[in-house]
């Protein structure tokens, strides 16, 4: 840490790190719906739907808190210079905290806006709205102030203006279902393919230069070329979900095409990484922070490049469309792509905000964090997928009932919960592990100091 | 690679497919009306979208094939079950739901918000979007039965269902109405005894139902009626 304002990332990252814990908890439970009985008498006070909003809405509430205290660590260091309003970061962490307590409560108690991951009630979106305008203008004037522009905290500032942006059109209420679902897309599909996109390439940029010491001019010149294939694919790409809602049918070629070069920005993010670490002048230290970083890269491309193009084609969508093969790619593209970017950054910067000695730690627990978390979420991945299969072949090609093609599927939804128990532990070591960082071992500091 | 191409590519990429979409935008937006019937988004479709949302049915199941994967697909609800079908599930889902394996939660809907849902998803079933979801595909049942009337000879559960006034209620390919479920939908999930048992006493299967009982015909005909309306699944090869 060089600067002093940067300490105000720390409380979003325990904040969004508690969420992390309870989202996953939640994640457990809408598990046990699917293979067990849950009785009448709690589906009418809890349902599923219930805990779905709870569990979805606190992974975007915790990821996007967790950018933000990203975005505080990474500015100061990218302008030379220190927070504008430092306070003010700080009240803004306590009103969107509060802000999605309520909505969490609110919940509870059927007060809901009722639009799957758009759920919060539009008064609470205003009170997002004002919490996201602070800390636009907190970031906006830091960068204004110093005059010191970079490619990488542009991507990031364009990143958080756009994610802003589409944020408002998901708050009206719409009148007609196609125009609705065609807007709430803006928001979660120009959200994952667009904005986070923009801002996830601007902080790994940001962390291959710290780390790797690689020149900032190469790692700049390929993060234009990721960012321009981002939105050129990414944009139009909106398409792949505009084939069955109503809309006319040039959206299946645009679509099909547009999403089917997805994975290719993916891919060049992955091939810049191997790169640059390839060409680094400092040692890969500490190892942990490394594993998270490349295995973070490779799994974005797996569970959003890959796993997204295998249904993203009109001819297979029509039969995967809305069932758990979505599931299966959403769960590992959130976590390759923002879960583990989010954890990268929370290890590059909490021992430099702590200032743990060589900012390098004891990293124990966290190996088994990372490994129990990856491998419960891909094994819960695949496990969605084999029921997402059997659910098109058997629902829409074979024409059996919903709830008839669901029964062999209850098998493969408790594998799924199997592996939940595995990302639960995993989570809670890597959380645990974070919010109680220690120096490392005497040896290996002095190892990572000789470097 | 040189800087500038970098830059290039980003800018050239970036704005093309920014054009390209927002251009599509506006054309879709003057198709839509078209497409989704809008001269039939009357109040009440409005209300019982207002209802969907404030009874957070989304996230159960999905519409359009968007929101939860928990629960049937609803974009053709109204297409295959019918009104009174709806209607009784709306109402009382603990009763409707009582041998499943998922239950559907009890929010104590008024009977207005049920009509308004009912109503909603009947303008939903009308959205023209590709024939989404496959098995649920409206125009695929029709082509199936209009071909095994062309083929067969009258059947006598066919004769039965047009002297017993079935498609009053019921939907059987380009004719009926939507009160009751579509005859090929039951077709294709259940088997003839078990229609031919419902046919006399529809109440003890599902209460509150609207149908009467076809207790007056024998136990012979009840089950040509079950026969002929299991003969219509698509599956069955046509």
């Amino acid at each position: 840490m060089t600067y002093r304002t940067q300490n105000v990332a720390y409380p979003y990252f325990v904040v969004a790190l508690l969420l992390f814990g309870l989202q996953v908890v939640v994640g457990l439970w809408l598990a046990i719906n699917y293979f067990f009985t849950v009785p009448q008498d709690v589906v009418n006070v809890f349902s599923f739907a219930t805990a779905r909003a709870m569990h979805t809405n606190l992974a975007v509430l915790w990821m996007l808190l967790g950018f933000m205290g990203c975005t505080f660590y990474m500015v100061p260091e990218e302008t030379e210079s220190e927070l504008a309003w430092p306070k003010m970061a700080i009240a803004q962490l306590v009103i969107l905290s509060l802000t999605g307590v309520t909505a969490l409560v609110g919940f509870l108690f059927g007060w809901t806006q009722g639009r799957p991951l758009l759920e919060i009630p539009f008064t609470l979106d205003v009170v997002v709205v004002i919490g996201v305008l602070m800390f636009l203008a907190n970031v906006g004037m830091t960068m204004i102030r110093a005059k010191r522009w970079t490619a990488t905290q542009g991507s990031l500032l364009a990143g958080l203006v756009f994610l802003a942006l589409m944020y408002l059109f998901g708050m009206p209420f719409y009148k007609n279902l196609a125009v609705d679902w065609y807007y709430w897309w803006w928001v979660i599909h120009l959200w994952v393919e667009g904005a986070w996109e923009l801002i996830a390439a601007a902080l790994t940029a940001f962390i291959l230069m710290k780390l790797t010491g690689v020149d900032r001019k190469i790692v700049e010149k390929w993060l234009y070329v990721e960012l321009g294939l981002f939105l050129f694919t990414g944009i139009a790409g909106t398409g792949h979900h505009y084939y069955w809602l109503g809309a006319p049918k040039y959206w299946l070629w645009v679509g099909g095409i547009f999403s089917a070069l997805e994975p290719l920005p993916i891919l060049l993010m992955v091939v810049d990484t191997l790169r640059d670490v390839k060409k680094r002048t400092k040692p890969l230290e500490p190892r942990l922070t490394w594993v998270y970083l490349i295995g973070g890269v490779i799994l974005h491309f797996i569970g959003a490049g890959l796993f997204g193009f295998a249904h993203t084609l009109p001819q297979i969508n029509y039969y995967t469309h809305g069932s758990q093969v979505t599931v299966s790619h959403g769960h590992l593209a959130f976590y390759g792509a923002y879960v583990l970017l989010n954890l990268t950054f929370f290890y590059f910067a909490i021992p430099r905000l702590k200032g743990l000695p060589g900012n390098n730690y004891d990293a124990r627990a966290g190996h088994w964090g990372f490994w129990l978390t990856s491998l419960g979420v891909v094994g819960m991945s695949l496990a969605f997928a084999v029921a997402g299969v059997l659910q098109s072949y058997l629902e829409r090609m074979m024409g059996q009932s919903y709830m008839l093609s669901q029964e062999p599927i209850r098998f493969w939804m408790f594998v799924v919960f199997l592996h939940g128990l595995i990302v639960v532990a995993g989570a809670f070591i890597t959380i645990k592990h974070l919010l109680t960082l220690r120096p490392a071992p005497q040896e290996t500091a002095a190892g990572g100091d000789a470097g | 690679m040189t800087e500038k191409a970098a830059k290039w590519i980003f800018w050239v990429g970036t704005l093309s497919s920014l054009v390209l979409f927002l251009v599509l935008t506006v054309d879709t937006h003057s198709q839509f009306a078209a497409l989704t019937n809008a001269d039939q988004l009357d109040e009440q479709v409005i209300a019982g979208k207002r209802a969907f949302q404030h009874y957070n049915c989304n996230d159960c199941h999905t519409i359009l094939g968007f929101g939860g994967y928990y629960a049937p697909d609803l974009t053709r609800v109204y297409t295959r079950l019918g009104s009174d079908t709806i209607r009784r599930r709306l109402d009382s889902p603990e009763i409707a739901f009582a041998d499943s394996y998922r239950k559907m939660p009890q929010q104590n809907l008024s009977e207005e918000e049920i009509a308004d849902i009912v109503a909603f998803f009947r303008w939903v079933s009308e959205i023209e979007n590709h024939d989404w979801p496959p098995q649920h595909s409206e125009a695929r049942w029709k082509r199936s039965t209009e071909r095994l009337m062309a083929g067969a000879v009258l059947s006598p559960g066919a004769a039965l269902i047009n002297q017993e006034d079935c498609l009053t209620c019921h939907a059987l390919g380009d004719r009926g109405e939507k009160i009751g479920g579509r005859l090929e939908w039951i077709g294709s999930r259940r088997n003839s005894a078990w229609i031919a048992e419902y046919l006399v006493n529809p109440e003890a299967f599902a209460p509150g139902t609207e149908m009467p009982s076809f207790e007056h015909l024998s136990g012979e005909q009840r089950l040509m009626i079950g026969e002929f309306i299991v003969s219509l699944d698509p599956a069955e090869g046509r």
